[in-house]
């Protein structure tokens, strides 16, 4: 009959409908795995536990001359090895593949004595020739020396004389070669790409290196995978396999850490490390920070030649101004409101965390005195007007341009507040909020007032000192200009000399001594007016992990640190610590790191889709019958 | 019994089955026609998309340098490498012939060639969205069919209502909230999902276990975009087919004794169909331009927040690449479009 044919035709469309479904999810899933970036891992790897990690920034190349990201370097920390290391406790120069060094009496040839017995990933042995190579190529090629050319500045010849001794020669006296962060590369595998090669390399692939983790696998945008090496020299890593796995968004993340799909997040912001407090299981970390924040302001934007460029306000080339503006800011009021009290206040650019070279004001500290800037402003020949605002020798009032940065909440916040302080002073301030690269461009430019903006500040002190050197001003060619590190178009005498003679210094103490001059210069001409130093914000499982290294020590960073000292010590809790410590609430294993399950729950849910399906398969056909004379 | 006895189906529907050589011929210039169409649209994505990201701020050079000691030859030499010190002409000129050959030159940010960056994003993109939009499709035509052809209903009131309650939710808002109950868990409910991304570190892809994982991973982004999207389909086919219920043609049919089933799926629906047809069509070729706030939200790796990160140097040759296979998914889903109609409506689809 007519009804029953048409309803077994249905029936087949229906069959075929799923089956294309299912193909359909299938096909992509075979696609994927032959797109992805590098070997699927063998499908049971298990070397070990898996000590997970949540980021928010992925790598973006496995190449070390080409990456540029901090997760990069992170990366690449574990995977290679570096002549010398930076010591857990501050930072101070330990032995990495070099066991030894040693300067001649003019400073000016460093010899390095390499382990030996080292083996690359690959079995082949690491030599000193494979030092010399590393570092002969960046001093050769331009396009290396992006990431490393500020190493071999003053580098004039290096040399391997046997399998472990190199000799580095130099022109000038150079603290920076007690601190060659350049990883070794093998030279058999590096010698076979040329230098136009390298710029498109990836790296990605059988990657050989002799740090205390190797490479597995990198899914672009979603997770990178690396080994312990059982063989490393400094000890094999207590666990089997770190993962990193990305994030784009903070909220999933400490969701992930909640539940125990991963074991570490760094870099949290203030209200989300507030929310995990009281969180079972989980431990929360305040770390001191190699980072401050400042009100950057325009000296008076000139070339490295001298000639002005841009439109900044002429009163800020007035140090009284400057100091002034220094002393109308609350820093603590930003320290508990904008960072919720996770920091400290900001006096000089070198933050505290490096205790030797950070520079204390004392006598000449400027802190919140509205009534010195006031007095300072009037010093300074800006009388206070009728309508609030101050009035300067050429008639105009006294307003500044604000410049926020988009990206960033807390610096929005930082302006409203500066606005607020200083009207109190009698500055007006406009504020502005623009995308960085829009702020770099107008910085570069000279065409900005204030802005707010911040710093991360290596262990060595010379990058950050360059910042503020007459040579790092914009630079003009016809007339494009392009922009130096300065970002203050500070130009003092003076300080150019104590910054050259700290380049040259090796020997710790009076380079200390120096670099700390150098910063009392920056304070007192009130270059920048340094805000806060913020914490590092971490959070981890406490419940599973044990043994995690800070640095400095006590009270630095776990993990993006200057060294792997966490990835190589950290060990899971064990079995009978784990139960006494776990509690009800916590809805994540507490003794099994190695999680790759939810194949259980997998089956579950396929049972109830299947039911559901069916159910309501079977539903649709007996209501088919409905005609119209039912419905009326 | 009289056997029920289909004459020639009243309304729009099919073409006359004597065909002639000239309404052939007249078929093939409207096919034609269209087709040019859409070559046109695809000529000037490809120069637009050129000077597009040319107004964007910044120098790409300089941004991807920025705060590091670049010595200053060095950043000359990275502009250089990028084709940006060459006359915009010049430029232009070397971006079409490329692109013309299917180069579509190397990303600034991940220095490699734009179409790997590409192809890494493209099937998850596709997969995420694909399949979202199918079923908010079918789920959308579904509740709107029922929801006019019964209309005032219970089913009705509360299915309008919802749909519209959850397309008006911000969909990352609506995204946490999944996240939160379903891969988190609430109270004694354990969370059955993993919170992000699209594949658990370790798993083979290619297996089974590996389909299945990325099963899993898949469902509550899929969830999310579908439940946010469902009322564009409920809403357009519900008042296109009320505006059909009220025509002769179906009233004759339901006093020839047909099933009232068989009066809906046969006559009403695919009348109705036209312009949800567009809607869908419409938005099978925004397919490939991913969905950036579920990306975000879930980790997903797709070509949406892809194009978003690639705005942030400007990273010129990945942006023309991605805007280029937006341009010509959306082109080619319109001409699509364009072709069902003349099938499926025979007043359209003559020159």
């Amino acid at each position: 009959m007519q009804m029953s044919r048409n309803v077994l035709r249905r029936g087949r469309t229906r069959v075929v409908a799923a089956v294309v479904a299912a193909a359909t999810v299938l096909a992509p899933a075979a696609a994927m795995a032959d797109s992805s970036s590098s070997t699927p891992a063998p499908a049971a790897s298990s070397a070990g536990p898996v000590f997970t990690v949540g980021l928010t920034n992925d790598v973006d190349s496995m190449n070390p001359f080409v990456g540029i990201v901090a997760t990069s370097f992170e990366v690449w920390g574990m995977i290679y090895d570096t002549l010398t290391g930076y010591g857990q406790k501050d930072y101070s120069p330990v032995p990495g593949l070099a066991t030894s060094w040693s300067t001649s009496p003019d400073g000016l040839t460093w010899t390095f004595h390499l382990r030996s017995g080292v083996k690359w990933s690959d079995g082949v042995p690491l030599t000193a020739h494979d030092a010399a190579y590393t570092f002969n190529r960046i001093m050769k090629n331009s396009f290396e020396q992006t990431n490393y050319g500020n190493y071999v500045a003053n580098m004039t010849s290096v040399t391997a004389p046997d399998d472990t001794t190199l000799i580095i020669k130099t022109s000038k006296p150079s603290p920076i070669m007690l601190h060659l962060a350049v990883p070794i590369l093998p030279e058999h595998i590096w010698s076979k790409i040329d230098e136009k090669a390298v710029q498109t390399f990836p790296n990605n692939k059988d990657v050989v290196g002799s740090g205390p983790f190797t490479f597995i696998q990198w899914q672009v945008g979603q997770f990178i995978r690396l080994k312990a090496n059982p063989d490393y020299w400094g000890g094999a890593p207590k666990v089997g396999e770190v993962d990193f796995r990305i994030f784009k968004n903070d909220d999933a993340m400490v969701q992930a850490l909640r539940k125990g799909e991963i074991d570490f997040i760094d870099n949290l912001s203030a209200n989300l490390y507030d929310s995990l407090k009281g969180a079972q299981g989980i431990t929360l970390v305040d770390a001191k920070y190699a980072g401050f924040e400042e009100v950057g302001m325009n000296n008076g934007a000139a070339t490295d030649t001298g000639t002005p460029i841009g439109n900044g306000n002429p009163a800020l080339k007035n140090v009284l101004v400057r100091k002034a503006i220094n002393y109308a800011i609350d820093r603590q009021t930003l320290v508990d409101k904008v960072i919720r009290g996770y920091g400290s206040v900001g006096t000089s650019v070198i933050p505290p965390i490096y205790a030797d070279q950070h520079y204390q004001p004392t006598t000449d500290l400027m802190g919140y005195d509205p009534t010195k800037a006031k007095a300072l402003l009037d010093q300074a020949g800006y009388k206070m007007g009728p309508s609030g605002v101050r009035v300067g020798p050429d008639g105009k009032p006294l307003t500044l341009r604000f410049f926020a940065r988009q990206e960033s909440q807390d610096s929005q916040q930082v302006a409203q507040f500066v606005k607020g302080w200083l009207k109190d002073v009698g500055i007006n301030v406009v504020i502005t909020v623009m995308a960085e690269n829009r702020l770099t461009d107008v910085i570069g430019n000279g065409e900005y007032d204030l802005f707010e903006w911040g710093w991360v500040v290596e262990p060595d002190p010379d990058f950050q000192l360059s910042v503020f050197t007459c040579g790092q001003r914009s630079t003009k060619d016809g007339s494009t200009i392009t922009a130096g590190l300065s970002d203050s178009f500070f130009c003092d005498p003076t300080y150019d000399k104590l910054y050259a003679e700290q380049q040259v210094t090796v020997d710790p103490a009076q380079r200390d001594a120096i670099v700390k001059s150098a910063e009392k210069v920056v304070y007192d001409k009130a270059a920048y007016a340094l805000t806060y130093y913020y914490d590092d914000l971490e959070a981890y499982r406490s419940d599973r992990w044990t043994n995690l290294q800070p640095q400095p020590d006590p009270g630095g960073s776990l993990i993006f640190q200057y060294g792997t000292y966490t990835y190589r010590n950290v060990e899971p809790v064990s079995v009978a610590q784990a139960s006494a410590s776990a509690t009800p609430g916590s809805t994540g294993v507490a003794s099994a790191p190695t999680s790759r399950s939810g194949s259980s729950a997998t089956a579950v849910l396929l049972g109830v889709l299947a039911v559901l399906v069916l159910g309501g398969g079977a539903f649709a056909l007996i209501r088919r019958r409905g005609s119209a004379d039912d419905r009326e | 019994m009289t056997a029920v006895v289909e004459t020639a189906q009243p309304g729009p529907v099919g073409e006359p089955s004597s065909a002639g050589p000239a309404r052939r011929r007249s078929r093939w210039r409207w096919a034609s026609l269209k087709a040019g169409g859409a070559l046109g649209s695809l000529a000037f994505v490809l120069v637009f998309n050129f000077f597009l990201f040319r107004v964007l701020p910044g120098d790409p050079a300089k941004n991807l340098t920025r705060n590091r000691l670049v010595p200053a030859d060095q950043v000359a030499e990275l502009r250089k490498s990028f084709g940006l010190g060459k006359p915009l002409r010049d430029q232009f000129l070397d971006y079409l012939s490329n692109t013309l050959h299917g180069n579509l030159g190397i990303s600034y940010v991940f220095r490699q060639p734009v179409s790997t960056v590409i192809a890494e994003r493209f099937w998850p993109t596709v997969l995420l969205l694909g399949v979202s939009t199918l079923l908010s499709t079918v789920i959308g035509l579904w509740i709107g069919i029922k929801g006019a052809w019964n209309r005032g209903s219970a089913f009705d009131k509360v299915s309008t209502g919802i749909s519209l309650a959850l397309y008006a939710m911000p969909e990352f808002w609506l995204g946490i909230l999944l996240i939160i109950i379903f891969a988190v868990g609430i109270g004694p409910f354990p969370g059955l999902f993993p919170t992000g991304g699209m594949i658990s570190p370790g798993v083979n892809a290619a297996s089974v276990a590996g389909v299945l994982d990325i099963a899993r991973h898949m469902v509550l982004p899929t969830l999310t975009l579908t439940l946010a999207y469902l009322a564009e389909y409920a809403l357009v086919m519900r008042s296109s087919l009320l505006d059909e219920m009220g025509s002769d043609y179906l009233t004759t049919a339901r006093a020839k004794g047909l099933r009232d089933a068989l009066v809906l799926r046969r006559h009403a629906v695919p009348n109705a169909m036209l312009p949800t047809v567009t809607l869908v069509f419409l938005n099978l070729g925004f397919v490939v331009s991913g969905a950036i706030t579920i990306e975000t939200v879930y980790s997903w790796p797709g070509l949406g927040l892809l194009s978003y990160e690639a705005l942030q140097a400007p990273d010129y040759p990945l942006l023309q690449g991605v805007f280029l296979l937006f341009s010509v998914g959306v082109i080619v889903a319109n001409l699509a479009a364009d072709l069902l109609y003349g099938v499926l409506d025979p007043r359209v689809g003559h020159a």
